[in-house]
């Protein structure tokens, strides 16, 4: 280091070459995450150009657009809610425990992730009226249950929810995976039963993973559309929802209405998607 | 922990929430469901309507006008002609179905899903660009230019694509034509789609799909000509509520009704019938088909809900009240002879089935008659129909005169009636030894009556032709009628009458 | 007060079998050995939190063999801690008192006297971030003995502390027993520790237990 404290000039040189700059690293980590938000962002403008304000008002305002618009937002927030619901112990159960047949029970779950929607719907609705030796299962709620499914508000639910809490499962196991088992082995030491362990110790851990969950749901539920056309159809005012309602816009090549829906879709979409993020962290403060 | 008490407590309470205001806002629909209870009374039901996308726009407004009309509520199901008919063969539910063309109705019809197909409109392969054609496409050879993006409905998926690979092939310009095609998209709107944004120049579409494309314009090219298509709505086999879907078929097919919507849409509408709740069909029909076609009608009558006053009657008292100005809807005549002596009513007649001449003796044969030349012998009663009055006689004269025996027959004939139960009923009576009656007269007389062929003569056998009035305000429900009477279970009833069948389905619902 | 009766466990690729040792009411045993011998295999099957294939254990003269670990009335404090993310320090020592549907005052003032007796009570508000690994250390005492446990159980308590934070704790345990009189079965690799800490001495050795003659 001597040798460089002579030449004042020599040493000024000499740390520039020394020190190695943190400004590539920067530059390229994001140049390439720029790549992505751009092409979202360049996405939206272009759909913000393609339709006008008077476009996006008129179609805001008629009365099946907003039927659909409830429909929306109440059928994705129960799939998201039910799928959280089940996601949370079924996810628990494939973390923690070592079971016979969990490689199966895993390899189902994740099966409506992989199958193309529109195979979802079409199982859906074999299942529903599969004769069983003369029984059919949409036969008997519709006529002694009362509660007819296929082609009402419960297919667009059930629809969401085959999908969407796929998901939450996946998002609840790494939770619980990353939560450590430790603890509540301790709790049950300490007289904790199971449950109490899950209750009292995991699921405070696991609240993140939770809001992480249901915000994949939603989002999941929010952007279906194959297995609810064919197994909920796309009736007006009954089981129409927004992602439906862009399908049905473009099949009579009315883009503009279409898009309008579209940006319609992306502003809820973003203030569900803000609303969750919030609760996430301000609860884990 | 209580936060997560409250926390689960609070989901719940929002999950009920949510789905009791699910249920009151479906309640508040109504609840038509996709059963009938079996009760005569429809009026409260709904119907249950599975509709290619593609036609939305229009059957809303017919939809909405006939719900107005009518009170009756009919429940739209939109998808893809495929997914839709994937879904009726499923479900085993629905009561209608329009796909985007007639050609999956052809499938669904094979596979017993469909019964009824009401036509509503033609469509023309044509190729579409944008307004102004700025890149002047006229001919199909514009087509092949580099500087030309084409795009094409897939020929493997799509009713337009089929088509036109068809009619290509047939010329060998096919293949020439794939290679200039930039891309195939899996229906014909995102053909059309394409052409809106820009991303082609020309898209080979149905011209009714661009009547929602103010922007886009269509070139017709004469190597097209050929390639039609029919935009057709047909109802289920499945249905439980037959006469409320006939009735809303009828409506979306009536030209004062759903055509006009469609017209106005930009679609090339077929005539169509005129609209009335409860159509009335006069049909005329010579009486020796009676009991073929009774039941039938009958059917016909119960499954549509319309009326058809059918007159039967010998076939010359028939003709002689058409030239009088009785006009019907529908004449389906004992012989071809007697559709002959009306053409200009009924120019396009199809040829059904056949009867044949036979000679009916007491049981047991007395008088031994083995054939016509048996009919010659001194004494004997017979019996014959009338030559001007019914097909029958003239048909009885046309086999005497080929057999060479007319004059000594027609010294034994005692008497000439204008049907042929007449003289069935004239035989069981006693007052005849022989008549000359088609084979259907004598079914259910086995007992007492034997019937002995007339062999080897062409002209005894006689052929029933059906004709509808083009100018008829119900022609397409007359036409229906004979798709029933072509049925296979109408087949059966001439087949026991002792009719032999003659009309190949196949080629039915034409005119030949 | 804790015997292990010919006891067969198998744990992943090793076995142990026939184990057989017993530590007398208020002793504090140590059990050494190399690491992945097993000690802490010994450990959760003494609070019921691994299966044993066979033989039995015995605490407070009963055949807790089978029973869950809720009932075992054990404390327990494992070599990560595993203290609860989400909980206070307050609360991690309330915890085993509200299972048991303690009075709020009694709570309070149970917890308020172990807080002095670990050196903690100034830190009873706060949540485990950012807490030292001594501090650590004291709230799963704390947590641990809570209940009165008759049984106390630490696998390698001290092996992650400085030099100086491990001879507070060391004599943190000696007092802490001494006065509880709670039998103590503490796994460590240092021989140092159990000469300072144990009554009794025990070695895993090729899968048995053997206890090492001691002196005191």
């Amino acid at each position: 280091m001597t040798e460089h404290a002579i030449n004042r000039t020599g040493e000024a040189k000499s740390h520039r070459t020394r020190r190695r700059s943190d400004l590539p690293f920067f530059l390229v980590m994001s140049g390439i995450s720029s790549c992505f938000i751009l092409l979202i962002v360049l996405l939206l403008a272009a759909d913000l150009m393609f339709t006008s304000l008077e476009d996006f008002k008129a179609a805001v305002m008629k009365p099946e657009i907003q039927s659909a618009f409830r429909l929306t937002i109440l059928s994705c927030t129960v799939a998201a809610l039910l799928s959280i619901w089940v996601a949370t112990p079924l996810g628990y159960l494939l973390s923690r425990y070592r079971f016979p047949g969990r490689l199966l029970i895993d390899t189902i779950v994740d099966i409506p992730i992989v199958l193309p929607p529109l195979v979802l719907g079409l199982s859906l609705l074999i299942l529903f009226h599969l004769p069983i030796g003369g029984w059919e299962l949409e036969a008997w709620l519709r006529d002694d249950v009362g509660f007819p499914v296929t082609y009402r508000w419960p297919a667009v639910i059930l629809a969401q929810f085959s999908v969407s809490c796929a998901f939450a499962v996946r998002t609840m196991r790494v939770t619980f995976d990353q939560i450590n088992p430790r603890a509540e082995d301790v709790a049950r030491t300490l007289g904790c039963s199971r449950g109490q362990a899950f209750l009292q110790v995991a699921l405070p851990q696991a609240w993140r993973g939770m809001i992480a969950a249901t915000t994949i749901a939603w989002a999941r539920a929010l952007g279906e559309f194959g297995p609810i056309l064919v197994f909920a159809g796309a009736t007006r005012m009954r089981t129409e929802v927004l992602s439906t309602t862009v399908f049905l816009e473009l099949s009579i090549g009315q883009l503009n209405a279409a898009v309008a829906v579209s940006l319609l879709m992306v502003v809820m979409a973003a203030i569900v998607l803000v609303v969750l993020r919030v609760l996430g962290t301000g609860l884990t403060s | 922990m209580n936060k997560m008490l409250v926390v689960m407590l609070g989901s719940i309470l929002v999950l009920g929430g949510m789905i009791w205001m699910l249920q009151s806002d479906s309640n508040k629909r109504g609840t038509p469901s996709l059963s009938v209870d079996g009760t005569e009374d429809e009026q409260g039901q709904s119907l249950m309507f599975f509709c290619a996308a593609s036609n939305r726009a229009v059957m809303e407004q017919i939809v909405a006008e006939y719900t107005a009309e009518y009170g009756r509520e009919i429940e739209l199901q939109y998808g893809g002609s495929q997914t839709l008919l994937s879904q009726l063969e499923v479900t085993g539910a629905g009561d209608l179905y329009l796909p985007a063309d007639d050609s999956y109705l052809k499938i669904a019809k094979d596979k017993n899903l469909v019964s009824e197909m009401l036509p509503i409109a033609k469509m023309e392969v044509v190729v579409a660009v944008q307004k102004g054609n700025p890149k002047s496409i006229h001919t199909l050879d514009d087509l092949f230019r580099k500087d030309v993006k084409l795009v094409q409905a897939n020929p493997d998926a799509t009713a337009v694509g089929k088509v036109t690979r068809r009619i290509l092939k047939e010329t060998g310009q096919w293949d020439a034509l794939d290679k200039s095609t930039t891309a195939y998209r899996t229906t014909v709107t995102e053909a059309a789609n394409d052409l809106l944004v820009g991303a082609a120049d020309a898209a080979i579409v149905y011209d009714a799909v661009l009547h929602t494309y103010p922007d886009l314009e269509y070139v017709t090219l004469p190597e097209f000509a050929s390639g039609t298509s029919q935009v057709a709505l047909g109802v289920t086999q499945q249905t439980r509520q037959p006469r409320a879907a006939l009735h809303f078929a009828r409506f979306v097919t009536a030209r004062d009704r759903g055509l006009v919507n469609y017209a106005k849409h930009g679609f090339q509408v077929e005539k169509g019938d005129v609209w009335s709740e409860t159509p009335e069909l006069s049909l005329f029909a010579g009486s020796m088909l009676r009991p073929a076609i009774e039941d039938t009608v009958k059917e016909f009558e119960q499954r549509e809900g319309v009326r058809v006053n059918t007159v039967y009657n010998g076939c010359g008292i028939l003709v002689a009240q058409m030239k009088a100005g009785q006009v019907p809807d529908a004449y389906f005549a004992c012989d071809t002879e007697f559709m002959e002596q009306v053409p200009d009513l009924f120019p396009e007649p199809t040829d059904v089935s056949q009867n044949e001449l036979v000679i009916i003796v007491k049981k047991g044969n007395p008088q031994q008659i083995a054939g016509l030349r048996d009919l010659t012998k001194q004494g004997l009663r017979i019996g014959i129909g009338h030559e001007k009055q019914c097909a029958m006689g003239w048909v009885t004269q046309n086999t005497f005169r080929e057999g060479g025996v007319q004059q000594e027959v027609m010294e034994n004939v005692t008497v000439q009636t204008p049907t042929g139960d007449m003289l069935v009923n004239q035989m069981r009576a006693g007052s005849l030894d022989a008549a000359v009656v088609y084979l259907s007269n004598t079914a259910g007389s086995g007992d007492f009556l034997d019937a002995v062929r007339i062999q080897g003569l062409e002209c005894s056998v006689a052929t029933q032709p059906y004709a509808i009035t083009p100018a008829s305000p119900n022609a397409l429900t007359a036409s229906r009628l004979f798709e029933q009477i072509c049925s296979a279970e109408s087949q059966d009833s001439f087949t026991a009458e002792g009719f032999r069948w003659k009309v190949d389905i196949e080629s039915s619902g034409g005119n030949d | 007060m804790i015997e292990f009766k010919q006891v067969c466990i198998r744990a992943g690729d090793f076995q142990l079998d026939k184990i057989s040792f017993e530590v007398g009411s208020g002793q504090y045993a140590v059990l050494m050995g190399r690491t992945g011998r097993g000690k802490t295999t010994i450990l959760e099957s003494l609070c019921g939190l691994r299966r044993v294939q066979s033989g039995q254990i015995m605490v407070r003269g009963m055949d807790v063999t089978h029973w869950p670990p809720a009932d075992r009335e054990i404390g327990y404090v494992p070599q990560d801690l595993a203290l609860f993310p989400t909980f206070t320090v307050a609360e991690h020592l309330q915890f085993a008192l509200k299972l048991r549907s303690f009075h709020k005052t009694q709570i309070d003032h149970r917890v308020e006297e172990l807080a002095e007796m670990l050196g903690i009570a100034h830190l009873l508000k706060r949540g485990i971030d950012g807490l030292s690994g001594g501090e650590s250390q004291r709230v799963a005492l704390g947590r641990a003995l809570s209940f009165r446990p008759t049984v106390l159980l630490l696998d390698e308590p001290l092996s992650a502390l400085d030099a100086e934070t491990r001879d507070e704790i060391q004599a943190l345990l000696r007092t802490l027993t001494d006065s509880t009189g709670v039998t103590t079965l503490h796994i460590t690799h240092n021989t140092a520790e159990a000469a300072a800490l144990a009554d009794r001495c025990f070695h895993i050795r090729d899968g048995q237990v053997i206890e090492d003659a001691k002196t005191n």
